[in-house]
């Protein structure tokens, strides 16, 4: 079998790949040193955190680097395709490639189509110009190829433009035209990267269903290690524009011989199972290696890496094979286990039982927009508003986190900003131990103020980028805790240590720090006024993988300290089932299921929980994929729900009781606080979910 | 006064900053040398310029719209005076008078733009309604039409390009808030307590402030071009002052035989806008560039 | 699409109203006594009265704006105090003159600024966008008083080809006599051409580093197809509203051109109202321009909404 396919030119053989960029800013050395190799009929993934190149690599591949950076770049090394070598190869030879024999997925779909062309048009256009078809040829293998990919209506979504599809029909779309011309190597670049959890594990399905019918090779790319584990055959494992570890996907996730690889392995929180996460987060401690910097004479994880010699700083690794079609760019290859990062710290689970609740939301709601008359102020009323949050009310304990789970477009974020007074609710009341909370946090007094802190998703625009760091933290500070400016000048320093940063760090502009060093600072800033409630709105989901770690070891800290309780708004379940004590699942802007995290994420569950968790990537090749898939898309929440709210998405309906009756609450097994929205009876659902 | 002066330092740097950048474009290399010129002779024309501008030789007849000779570099007009004393000492009020103007606009525009964009609601829809009012009018037209009810003084001039020019800035500025005011700095400045004042001119105004900038220079070389019409139309700075849109509407009658008296003004003022203009464009290429080296 | 229609509308009407009340408050407020402006210094108590009179101007504010507006909208613009006739006869004859000039201007200069736009949007910093682009500053620098004298220097004066002067008579089609209209419409044309080709280019280069045009490269297209079916509807959305709006600035030339070339339209007549302080002209003529304007961008946001099916579907 080894010997067979040596003997054969590989699809695609990238070697010693370098791209440098030569900007009027200076030289970036993007991508350094990059190998791998496709075979037909096999996904290779090219894995790494922001920044390490991979997408510029994949790029690279169809030679299309204009748009990364202003400027001159340069493209060393080879790659060679079908052994035609494709940085040689004259433009119009290459432009017959593009699109028939290499297609490409993207990860926005959105604005990779053409806002102003109907999408079928799109995809005619590729078969004329490959496959030289009639018109009339390539409507019907435009129908087709919609119908393969999964489109509903495959005859009438060619008439659509692509504002009228929903994120994951763009993405089909995206990718029914890349099957376009039959190619030989399809490369996706983060294709469901800003898709919702349950559209993205569609889409991977659709994956792994192409993978056997076409005879391609397929480069995914990808920062994200579930989704990684579910589609690919190997795995190409990228550090600041390096190969550094490259094997079949078994090996890379169970018998990592690269000390990064086993260290981001061991950032991502453990899918959520039914065991008890009673171990800590691992984070990679350091940052990224810049691409500016030249000094190649040294391996480039040295700084980060628990074992690194001497030799590590004075001399660059060669990637070399370190089993059957394995190899790692690590001198001390050999050494390399789970271990190396040393003993998982146990989770000390504190004082979580408090009597008395910091927070009370009770029947919360909040509509935008107001009803729309046909001509402005008269004609029939034609579009009413869109119902965000619906009665949604909850409880948050004292030292306790709460966690918020649901798609785009569910309400967390609207829940989490008329918490925060940021948009004022139209009904229901909050409570701040025992006082009401005013609508507005302008109409909020300063002690209130102090009490409820927020932490944004977006640490890039969390911080004034015309101000030095160090200034939200020191105004929290004289506005919230009544500081001095001396003193705030002092204590910013000491919380600036307390987040992990040297105190010099907060002179700097926001655009001088990194993504993580950044929501350190927001923290710092949260941290200010002894807060007893933070609000953390996907405030790890812009992170990589090792730096998220970081964020929420100092969070899970902070409050083991300070008492403080936590809202934990976020799509990520695996983060969600590690942070939180309570979870509240929402749907449409209605309450799914809620309760004490153990009892949520266990049988029995709400449909929609139940899809959610089944949709989730795990990061373990042999995980057997579940089941569970949602078809269509969120509703527009114009309209009123008769019945059930997720009753038209929902893959276990009943009945028409589900159309025409909102659902009734039953109390989960566990738990007096496990609530359950749905019509199906309890012990029902324990007996379909076991199955 | 810390707060002040580290706002101070960091504007002087980013403007140090925003100038070496511009120095680095193509478009500002060219820019800045004429524009140098034209502000030496704002400052100094009147110092340097080899006869007075307004003076009338008694014998009008001999010195009548004498061509360019040694004597006089730019030849003479129709009363005998020195064209080039004149085209040194229009810059100054031409300039002045544009750039108060300018100013004046960026200023109520910045203000305008800012509040009304960030406060939002009924205000916003009212005050974008009249701005958009406003922008119906040409601008030249609605200068015309203020100066002629207030009379053309030079700082009535100043004051009409100043309101003129507000509406298109007040309507750019509040663009850059609604788009900044979504951010969570201000969101964050807003749960901990800011006042509205305080959001407005410490958290938003420095984010403003590059917007303004390359505003500031389209705007001025717009109220260059303003003022100088006017002057051409007649309604601009009076007689005798010298100034240019009036100097080349007055060598109208002498086109054919002293083609110098206008040819000299209209040199001057085209060279000031294109100067101005260029550096227009390097600001934008400059803000640009700053921008992309943020990205990386 | 019809709410998008009905919006736009119901918008046009507020700005109208705005300018009409804009134009009220600037020409009858602003300077106290109307009466007064009109007559001069030297005028007599007496014939103050008779003029206020004449005029109405001895009633409230509010009641004149109505009376004003409520005539204005019945078509009666009323008469020119210094001509002395009605101003619906004087207005006519010089609007077909002017909007003569703005078609020839618009004909010309749209289609080759957006050519020469697209072109160097594509070919940025090459030597001849370099020309083009430097062409265009000069064009939207140079006041247009300064190209139309330097045109009458060559065409007239050196050359001797053509009248500096473009005075039209009565009863005279200038369609008749092109020589005439050139050097206004080149004057006007110039400026115009310029803006539109500089928002057309920027308006091109962002278009190109959008994610559906890497889509289209990478899809194998040819370069003209890309071109013709993915830049240039893109590209001309923003390129709509840019032309709408250039045409404020070509009223405003207008004015100044038609003095420049005593060309018998709108500007010109402006002026002359100015100038004899014949304010029920100078509201009549304001308004006008103004409206121009106003509807010109409102057709702009409809042909936009047209062409975008983002707008035209939602």
């Amino acid at each position: 079998m080894n010997e067979k396919r040596k003997n054969e030119t590989p699809l695609l053989e990238v070697d010693h790949l370098a791209v440098t960029f030569y900007t009027p800013h200076g030289t970036f050395n993007v991508v350094r040193d990059v190998s791998f190799t496709i075979q037909r009929g096999e996904v290779l993934a090219l894995v790494g955190e922001t920044g390490c190149g991979k997408s510029i690599s994949a790029f690279a591949i169809v030679r299309y680097l204009l748009p990364f950076h202003p400027g001159e770049s340069r493209v060393d090394g080879t790659i060679f395709f079908e052994g035609k070598d494709l940085i040689a190869m004259p433009d119009s030879e290459l432009q017959k490639l593009r699109g028939n024999r290499i297609a490409m997925v993207y990860q926005n779909p959105g604005t990779s189509l053409n806002p102003t062309m109907r999408v079928g048009l799109q995809m005619e256009e590729v078969l004329k110009q490959h496959l030289r078809v009639e018109s009339k040829q390539a409507h019907q293998r435009t129908v087709e190829l919609f119908d393969s990919v999964g489109l509903a209506e495959p005859d009438r979504i060619g008439q659509r433009y692509p504002h009228q599809l929903s994120g994951g029909m763009q993405q089909r779309v995206m990718i029914a035209m890349a099957l376009a011309c039959d190619p030989d190597l399809l490369i996706m670049d983060e294709p469901t990267t800003g898709l919702d959890v349950t559209t993205e594990a569609t889409i991977l399905d659709l994956m792994v269903d192409l993978k056997q019918r076409v005879n391609a090779g397929i480069l995914f790319v990808s920062h994200n290690l579930g989704t990684v584990a579910r589609v690919a055959d190997r795995v190409a494992v990228m550090y600041a524009g390096q190969t550094v570890e490259q094997g079949p996907a078994s090996a890379i996730f169970k018998r990592s011989k690269h000390p990064y690889t086993t260290g981001l392995l061991q950032c991502v929180p453990q899918p959520p199972s039914e065991d008890e996460t009673n171990t800590r987060l691992r984070s990679i401690p350091g940052d990224t290696y810049a691409p500016e910097e030249v000094n190649l004479q040294a391996c480039l994880f040295a700084p980060r890496c628990p074992m690194a010699q001497e030799m590590c700083h004075t001399e660059a690794p060669e990637i070399l094979s370190v089993g059957d079609s394995h190899q790692s760019r690590c001198f001390f290859w050999n050494n390399v286990h789970k271990g190396i990062w040393g003993e998982l710290e146990p989770r000390d689970e504190g004082i979580r039982e408090t009597a008395e609740p910091v927070l009370n939301a009770n029947k919360l709601q909040r509509f935008f927009g107001q009803w729309q008359r046909k001509y402005i102020l008269f004609g029939p009323r034609v579009r009413p508003p869109v119902r965000a949050v619906t009665d949604i009310g909850f409880e948050v304990g004292g030292g306790r986190t709460l966690g918020i789970v649901g798609e785009s477009g569910c309400g967390k974020t609207t829940v989490a900003r008329l918490v925060a007074g940021l948009i004022p609710r139209q009904r229901g009341d909050i409570l701040l131990r025992t006082e009401e909370l005013a609508p507005m946090i302008e109409e909020r007094t300063d002690q209130q103020r102090a009490a409820l802190r927020m932490v944004f998703q977006n640490p890039t625009t969390s911080l004034n980028p015309k101000l030095p760091a160090r200034h939200t933290i020191v105004r929290s500070l004289q506005k919230l805790a009544r500081l001095s400016r001396k003193d705030s000048h002092e204590r910013a320093e000491e919380l600036a240590r307390a987040v992990r940063l040297e105190p010099a760090y907060l002179d700097r502009r926001p655009e001088a720090l990194s993504g993580g060093e950044q929501q350190r600072i927001v923290l710092a800033a949260a941290f200010a006024g002894e807060s007893d409630l933070i609000i953390a709105d996907e405030a790890v989901a812009s992170l990589d993988v090792s730096v998220q770690a970081q964020v929420i070891k100092l969070l899970e800290d902070h409050q083991r300290e300070s008492g403080t309780s936590y809202i934990f708004i976020s799509h990520d379940l695996g983060v969600v089932r590690y942070i939180s004590d309570d979870i509240l699942v929402l749907y449409a802007g209605h309450i799914a299921e809620s309760g004490p995290a153990e009892c949520v994420l266990n049988i029995p569950s709400h449909p929609y929980t139940e899809a959610l968790l089944s949709a989730v990537p795990i990061p373990d090749p042999d995980a057997t994929p579940t089941r569970i898939r949602l078809g269509g898309a969120v509703p527009t929440l114009r309209e009123r729900f008769q019945g059930c709210f997720f009753a038209g998405r929902c893959p276990r309906k009943i009945g028409p009781i589900c159309d025409n009756t909102p659902p009734p609450v039953h109390i989960g097994p566990g738990s007096p606080d496990h609530a359950i929205h749905c019509h199906i009876p309890v012990e029902e659902l324990i007996k379909l979910q076991s199955d | 006064m810390t707060m002040i002066r580290s706002g101070l330092v960091a504007t002087w740097r980013s403007v140090r900053n925003t100038f070496r950048l511009i120095f680095r474009t193509w478009s500002g290399r060219i820019a800045l040398p004429i524009v140098l010129l034209h502000l030496v002779l704002t400052f100094f024309g009147p110092l340097i310029a080899p006869y007075s501008p307004t003076a009338m030789p008694e014998s009008i007849d001999q010195y009548q719209n004498l061509p360019p000779s040694p004597q006089f570099w730019l030849g003479t007009d129709q009363y005998g005076r020195d064209v080039l004393s004149r085209v040194m000492c229009g810059a100054g009020s031409l300039i002045a008078t544009a750039g108060t103007g300018a100013l004046l606009g960026i200023i109520l525009g910045a203000v305008v733009g800012m509040s009304s964009g960030y406060k939002g609601g009924r205000v916003d829809e009212i005050v974008m309604r009249v701005m958009d009012g406003l922008m119906s009018f040409p601008t030249l037209l609605l200068a015309l039409l203020v100066l002629f009810t207030l009379g053309p003084s030079r700082f009535n001039i100043a004051a009409t390009i100043g309101f003129v020019s507000m509406p298109a800035i007040a309507r750019v500025v509040r663009s850059t808030t609604l788009s900044l005011k979504n951010m969570e700095f201000v969101q964050s400045a807003r749960l901990r307590g800011e006042s509205t004042f305080y959001i407005i001119f410490r958290e938003l105004l420095p984010n403003v402030l590059p917007v303004l900038g390359v505003e500031a220079s389209v705007r001025f070389s717009y109220a260059i071009l303003s003022v100088a019409s006017l002057g051409f139309l007649g309604l601009g700075i009076q007689p005798p002052s010298p100034d240019w849109g009036l100097m080349i509407s007055q060598s109208r009658r002498f086109l054919v035989v002293a083609p110098w008296v206008a040819l000299a003004p209209m040199g001057a003022v085209a060279s000031l806008v294109i100067g101005v203009n260029l550096l227009a464009d390097g600001i934008r290429q400059a803000t640009r560039m700053a921008k992309e080296d943020k990205h990386e | 699409m019809a709410r998008f229609i009905a919006r736009r509308l119901g918008l046009i009407c507020i700005t109208l109203l705005v300018v009409s009340v804009v134009i009220f408050v600037i020409t009858e407020l602003l300077p106290g006594d109307v009466a007064a402006m009109i007559l001069g210094k030297e005028a007599t108590e007496e014939s103050l009265e008779r003029l206020r009179e004449e005029l109405g101007l001895n009633r409230p504010a509010h009641e004149r704006y109505l009376s004003w507006i409520g005539d204005v909208l019945r078509g009666d613009l009323g008469d020119s105090y210094a001509l002395k006739m009605p101003i619906t006869d004087i207005v006519g004859r010089r609007l077909r003159h002017s909007v003569i000039l703005a078609a020839f201007a618009f004909l010309v200069g749209v289609p080759a600024a957006v050519a020469a736009g697209i072109w160097a949007g594509m070919h940025p910093n090459t030597k001849l966008d370099r020309l083009i682009s430097m062409t265009a500053l000069v064009g939207i620098s140079v006041p247009e008083f300064v190209t139309g004298l330097l045109l009458i220097l060559l065409f007239t004066s050196t050359l001797h080809l053509l009248p500096s002067s473009s005075i039209i008579l009565p009863g005279v089609n200038p369609l008749t006599s092109p020589q005439i209209l050139i050097m206004p419409a080149l004057t006007v044309t110039s400026v115009l051409f310029a803006y539109i080709m500089r928002m057309t280019r920027a308006n091109v280069i962002e278009v190109m580093q959008a994610d559906y045009i890497r889509t289209a490269i990478l899809k194998g297209l040819p370069m003209k197809r890309i071109i013709l079916r993915h830049l240039f509807p893109n590209a001309m959305l923003p390129t709509i509203t840019v032309i709408a709006s250039s045409f404020g600035w070509m009223l405003g030339g207008i004015i100044i051109v038609e003095n420049v070339f005593a060309y018998p339209g709108i500007g010109q007549l402006l002026l002359r109202s100015i100038e004899t302080h014949d304010i029920p002209l100078l509201e009549v003529v304001t308004l006008i321009i103004a409206g121009t304007y106003a509807i010109s961008n409102l057709l702009a946001d409809l042909s936009y909404a047209a062409l975008d099916p983002r707008v035209r579907l939602a």
